[in-house]
């Protein structure tokens, strides 16, 4: 009976109730929107970086992530590629020649990562194979061929056909280099990782660097990208002290720390936003309270206790806040589905957004923290500020309210 | 039987810093199944007197006795089991939660007690049969006249079996003819059940039925018969 009080109570003043309602539904959207956004954005600069040459998990020598240096690599990748092979939950994987070089045309030169991949094998882990503009990409595992980025192809002025020198050095610190053939063009989201990075053949840069038969890392897929970790310390376990396997968490250490930074972040934004709420339902509260000054006077006189007369208030903005959080629930997931159906077109911004890896189309996504604490930050907040008006309501004694006309 | 007693009870109300001596030193003792109504012109102090007396107010001066014990040496929560369990109220208006129906409201106190539904909703209705209202059952406040009103509240303020029923010009705001009803209804209550009613009122209807007359004026009482 005091639960159908106190909806009743709620919809004599319709119009009140919904206005704080309304703002219930309103506060909750705006929080699930701007979550959906960020953390849609954070998502996709994680998974860019994973498609783009990061994987879920990475094997090298020892110290490789560290220093990349060219005489870190793996002696005996049979032995690695078998463990990799058997380990569960490993979908794909590539072998990786990773060194630091000079890449030069006529016109220029340019500093940058040189990764020598077999093509058929990084098909399957990273999207430069699908980021191709021009051109084509890589086919076959030797030959003199380069695949570079739009960025970097402007910078050194050459096209498809051109040629350009790579130069690096070899283990025994000799300097090698060989000339290859500009066969395909790529763009990706990373600006940074455009200007920075160009792959051949794998067969062809361990001939350049002199080093035959070695390679310095295993990029692998496992079956999902939460496996990450069990598959890297799995790893990690079989291949023993001299190697390393490092799940993308270990990789992107920066990348990991802004999402925790964000879900922090989150948290404030939705306590400030329950502040603004509790603002409203204070007010609405105190209202209705004083409207029914009289009637709650009634109430103490046939013998409500104060308690009871408490909790009525309590739950009328209970029953607000649920509701609000309910059709604000409803109508953010709404308004989100719509936006995810066709992502957020920010191509205006796509210059700045392409230097934090992130691509011109954002594609939401809803936090399960943050809907965590919608269910729970909004009704409690609704309680916490029908308090002081219901405070008030039973501090009356119950004569005055009853005088109270 | 005595049920309630005052001794030199007196009431001073603040009106913006002005003192209003409302209540000057009333001694009086109500004993168990009177009709009684307090009679006065208007300010004189017959509202104050009946909150003192039902424990809606405290007294500046003075005590009031309801079986022998101190009404304000008790808590807030034990005054409001004793207004649950012991006393009912019939104001001159508005007494019913506008949000509840007839029946709701005559059931809240049953509710409060702890009765459960089904029982309370039979007494409830056998209640409003008995006294010509179950027509109203399902109305609210605002679909019923005055008189329909007062008589809710009547049957409200009797449901839990109390001792005591306080009503502040209960016929205020009716015509003759239904304020006749509500005062049959009351006195039927009074000798059927033994409940005490203590009235006030300045209405002539109501102090011809009362078997005992208190007259009040600026706050002393005048004459008692
Ligand atoms: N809350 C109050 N504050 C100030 N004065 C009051 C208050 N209640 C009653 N009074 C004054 O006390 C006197 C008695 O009032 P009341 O008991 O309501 O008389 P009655 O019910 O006989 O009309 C009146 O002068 C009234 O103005
Ligand atoms: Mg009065």
């Amino acid at each position: 009976m005091l639960l159908r009080l106190a909806w009743r109570n709620i919809w004599r003043n319709k119009r009140r109730s919904l206005i704080v309602i309304g703002s219930v539904i309103v506060g909750v959207i705006a929080t699930i929107l701007m979550d959906a956004l960020q953390n849609g954005m954070i998502h996709q600069m994680l998974f860019n970086q994973i498609n783009l040459n990061v994987s879920n998990v990475q094997v090298h020598k020892k110290g490789f992530k560290d220093k990349k240096d060219i005489n870190n690599f793996i002696s005996k990748p049979a032995k690695v590629e078998t463990i990799i092979k058997n380990q569960p939950h490993v979908k794909f994987y590539s072998k990786r020649v990773i060194t630091f070089g000079l890449l030069s045309s006529t016109d220029n030169s340019s500093g940058v990562y040189i990764y020598g991949i077999n093509p058929s094998q990084e098909k399957s882990v990273s999207i430069i194979s699908k980021s191709i503009v021009k051109g084509k990409y890589l086919d076959a595992s030797d030959g003199r061929e380069i695949v570079l980025s739009k960025a970097l192809a402007k910078k050194l002025n050459v096209t498809i056909g051109d040629k350009v020198v790579g130069m690096a050095n070899t283990p025994s610190g000799s300097i090698g280099s060989d000339v290859f053939r500009v066969v395909g063009i790529f763009k990706t989201a990373s600006s940074e990782f455009d200007k920075t990075t160009v792959f051949i053949p794998i067969v062809s840069a361990q001939q350049m660097l002199n080093i035959p038969g070695k390679i310095h890392e295993f990029a692998i897929i496992t079956d999902k990208y939460e496996n990450a970790d069990i598959v890297s310390k799995a790893l990690q376990k079989k291949l023993g002290k001299k190697y390393e396997a490092l799940s993308y968490n270990e990789i992107l250490p920066l990348l990991v720390l802004q999402m925790d930074l964000y879900k922090q972040l989150l948290i404030i934004v939705n306590l400030i936003i329950a502040l603004a709420l509790i603002f409203g339902i204070i007010n609405a509260m105190l209202m209705a309270v004083y409207e029914r000054i009289r009637e709650i006077g009634v109430l103490m006189a046939v013998g409500m206790k104060n308690s009871k007369i408490f909790s009525m208030i309590l739950i009328e903005a209970l029953i607000i806040g649920v509701l609000g959080t309910i059709f604000g629930i409803i109508f953010g997931y709404g308004i989100n589905a719509l936006l995810l159906s066709g992502g957020i077109d920010l191509r205006w911004f796509a210059e700045s957004l392409s230097s934090f890896g992130v691509g011109a189309i954002i594609y939401p996504k809803i936090s399960l923290e943050n809907f965590i604490q919608i269910i729970t930050i909004i009704p409690l907040v609704s309680v916490v500020g029908a308090m002081y008006p219901a405070l008030k309501a039973i501090r009356l004694e119950p004569v005055s309210a009853i005088r109270y006309v | 039987m005595e049920i309630i007693k005052c001794e030199n009870l007196q009431k001073i109300y603040q009106d913006n810093g002005v003192p209003v001596h409302a209540l000057k030193g009333i001694n009086l003792t109500i004993n168990k199944g009177e009709f009684t109504v307090i009679a006065g012109p208007s300010g004189s102090g017959k509202t104050t007197l009946l909150n003192l007396l039902g424990a809606l107010d405290k007294p500046t001066e003075g005590t009031v006795y309801f079986n022998g014990e101190v009404l304000y040496k008790k808590k807030r929560r034990e005054l409001s089991r004793l207004r649950l369990e012991n006393f009912g109220f019939v104001f001159q208006a508005y007494n019913l939660i506008p949000v509840l129906t007839a029946l709701e409201n005559i059931e809240f106190s049953m509710m409060l007690l702890g009765i459960p539904e089904k029982e309370r909703r039979e007494k409830a209705i056998t209640l409003m049969e008995e006294l010509g209202i179950a027509e109203l059952a399902n109305k609210r406040p605002n679909e019923m006249s005055g008189g329909q009103q007062q008589r809710v509240a009547v049957v409200r303020a009797i449901v839990n079996d109390p001792d005591v029923v306080f009503a502040d010009e209960p016929t205020a705001n009716l015509d003759s003819k239904t304020g006749d009803n509500l005062l049959n209804l009351m006195q039927e209550m009074n000798e059927k059940k033994q409940i005490t009613f203590i009235f006030s009122s300045h209405d002539k209807q109501v102090m011809e039925r009362a078997k005992r007359l208190l007259i009040l004026k600026d706050g002393l009482l005048e004459k008692d018969n």
